[in-house]
């Protein structure tokens, strides 16, 4: 990186925070605090809850994921566009008509007190883990790349996240996403043209992508119905289902987004612009990914991406085994090259000849990748991210052009800020409405209340930073955060299933079906090794079925009273 | 026909468009799929 990189860096960081400072001044009601106003349209509110959810592990991972493994990937959010249907027609009006500050208000309105704890609860603990995990996962990926220090990058990044959304709550959360959104769509557009720009001029776009294919990396759409293959048009449409109906219907960071405004009308259509573009945008990155795979068929990849750890063996005393597998792979890549270009001058009854000879040469630069990374272990400089966590970050410092090069690491910092601002906005929102007001202060002034949702937003940022600081200590994070999610969803999702769909289960039911379903999913995470995407499945299928047992059996006198 | 009634079947509509984008988007994956692996 140079001054050009770092005057767009800073630029766009602080640009951005600055301008929704400005738009935001003099906001003070607790509704503006929480809910922002009237003046959020449905593009500024479909943008953030695009930007909520995609966070700095889309920008870092997706590409890397597809480079790895294809483009498959794609199929786990073919539920998404079904599941927003549902939130639009189910979800939306119930909070715009209550009028509630977060989603458990209802629960409390629907059961009664403990309910809507449990569930505040239950958001509370998975979402403060993982906002450490949003603001972890990229600075160490950074850090190790640029050699900027690990606690300074997680503090500047989520210093600037909490001074802004501690000020501005909702509406500046909308507003900053909104520009950050913008930001990195320009900027991964911009990727996608210099990815394709830089393809080897040796084969015409539609080889490349011929070629591509044929190492099994575009790969969209499988309708298999083998439970063990890992991405299927089935498990997406269904797994993805729940987990996104959980995600929009039930998790604060997100319904704050939506019901930010207070209107139906604009609501939904900021989630049904999201049921539009989610599937496309997400494949354009997964599509870059494959591109940055072809690129590197021509132009040689280090043959281990997470160069900080690769030197430090090296330093470590493993350089002779390096070398001699570097010296192999560099081999196996030459040969490959040629084949590849062998591949479009052959005739059509030679090229699957061609090929194969090009899938052998790959599995064997695979193979050459896993032993090196076995002698990374072995040097006891084991990487805790994914070696594909490194592979589009490497390509941008590596290949990109000065300004651009600025441009994309601001554009995973924005997706880091946008991404934490909503977190901390709804962690702080959901301790301040949920246990604040009714357990320690019920009748306070507004005022007050907007003082104390902005003391615990920057209490739970200052959490999340604390966890990212620790976040060391855990092997594999991003793998975690998508563990813990699931761990907890599923419970929480049933909940609010029973709430709308179950009239006649009261509060103490629901309640210990939603406790046994928590404790039975962690009893299976802890024993079993099922897909983790189930665990969003099991919870709220034990909620939906054993709520109105409980209701029918040990509750019954309670419906009576409740005049059921 | 009621506001309420209109305003339900708009919204209706509104559902049946993002279900055709999304089946549209799908198809076109799947057209890619077989055009490209």
């Amino acid at each position: 990186m140079n001054r050009l990189d770092y005057l767009v860096l800073i630029a766009t960081i602080l640009a951005i925070p600055l301008y929704g400072l400005w738009r935001t001044r003099g906001s003070a009601s607790l509704g503006q605090y929480l809910k922002g106003d009237a003046s959020i349209r449905w593009a500024t509110i479909g943008l953030s809850v695009l930007a909520t959810q995609a966070g700095p592990i889309t920008f870092l991972s997706m590409p890397g994921q597809a480079y790895e493994s294809g483009i498959g990937f794609i199929q786990n959010y073919f539920g998404q566009p079904l599941a927003l249907i549902v939130v639009c027609a189910v979800f939306v009006p119930i909070y715009q008509r209550l009028k509630v500050y977060t989603a458990y208000q209802y629960l409390g309105e629907r059961f009664d007190r403990k309910t809507q704890l449990l569930g505040a609860f239950l958001f509370l603990i998975q979402r403060g883990i993982a906002a450490g995990i949003t603001i972890y996962a990229p600075a160490i990926i950074l850090s190790a790349l640029l050699g900027w220090r690990l606690n300074l990058t997680i503090w500047l990044a989520g210093g600037l996240v909490i001074i802004y959304t501690v000020i501005g709550g909702t509406k500046i959360v909308s507003i900053t996403q909104r520009y950050q959104m913008i930001v990195i769509l320009i900027g991964m557009a911009i990727a996608f043209a210099v990815a394709i720009y830089r393809l080897s001029p040796d084969l015409s776009f539609e080889n490349t992508l011929s070629i591509a294919g044929k190492m099994g990396k575009l790969e969209a759409v499988n309708f298999s119905v083998d439970p063990h293959k890992r991405y299927t048009f089935w498990s997406g449409l269904i797994g993805g289902f729940f987990l996104a109906l959980s995600y929009f219907g039930a998790d604060q960071s997100q319904v704050q987004r939506y019901i930010a405004g207070g209107s139906i009308k604009e609501s939904r259509l900021g989630l049904l612009f999201n049921a539009a573009v989610k599937v496309p945008m997400q494949f354009f990155i997964l599509l870059l990914g494959a591109m940055v795979f072809m690129f590197y068929q021509f132009e040689k990849p280090p043959v281990y991406f997470n160069q900080p750890a690769y030197e430090r063996a090296l330093e470590n005393g493993y350089a002779p085994q390096l070398t001699q597998l570097q010296t192999q792979f560099d081999d196996v890549f030459a040969q490959k090259r040629a084949a590849i270009r062998a591949v479009s001058t052959t005739s059509a009854s030679e090229r699957d000849a061609a090929m194969n000879t090009v899938r052998k040469l790959n599995a064997e630069a695979h193979a050459l990748r896993d032993q090196t990374k076995a002698v990374l272990v072995q040097a006891g400089v084991d990487p805790k991210s994914k070696e594909s966590d490194y592979v589009f970050i490497t390509f941008i410092l590596q290949q990109m052009p000065h300004g651009v090069v600025g441009l994309l690491i601001a554009v995973i910092l924005c997706a880091t800020m946008s991404a934490m601002a909503a977190t901390l906005n709804a962690l702080g929102s959901t301790t301040a409405i949920d246990f604040y007001r009714p357990l320690i202060r019920p009748n306070a002034s507004d005022h007050h209340y907007v003082i104390a949702a902005q003391a615990l937003t920057a209490v739970w940022g200052l959490i999340a930073i604390g966890v990212a600081s620790f976040a060391s200590l855990v092997e594999n994070l991003i793998e975690a955060g998508n563990i813990l999610g699931s761990v907890f969803y599923g419970s929480i999702l049933g909940l609010f299933l029973t709430a709308f769909f179950i009239r006649r289960v009261t509060g103490s039911a629901v309640f210990f079906a939603a406790l046994i379903a928590q404790t039975l999913v962690f009893i299976l995470f802890a024993t079993t090794n099922i897909g983790y995407l189930w665990y969003n499945f099991i919870g709220c299928a034990v909620v939906l079925i054993l709520a109105p047992i409980l209701q029918q059996t040990l509750f019954r006198s309670a419906e009576a009273s409740a005049g059921l | 026909m009621s506001a309420r009634d209109e305003d339900a079947r708009s919204w209706r509509k509104a559902y049946s468009v993002a279900l055709s984008i999304f089946a549209v988007e799908v198809m076109l994956l799947y057209l890619f799929t077989l055009r490209f692996s």
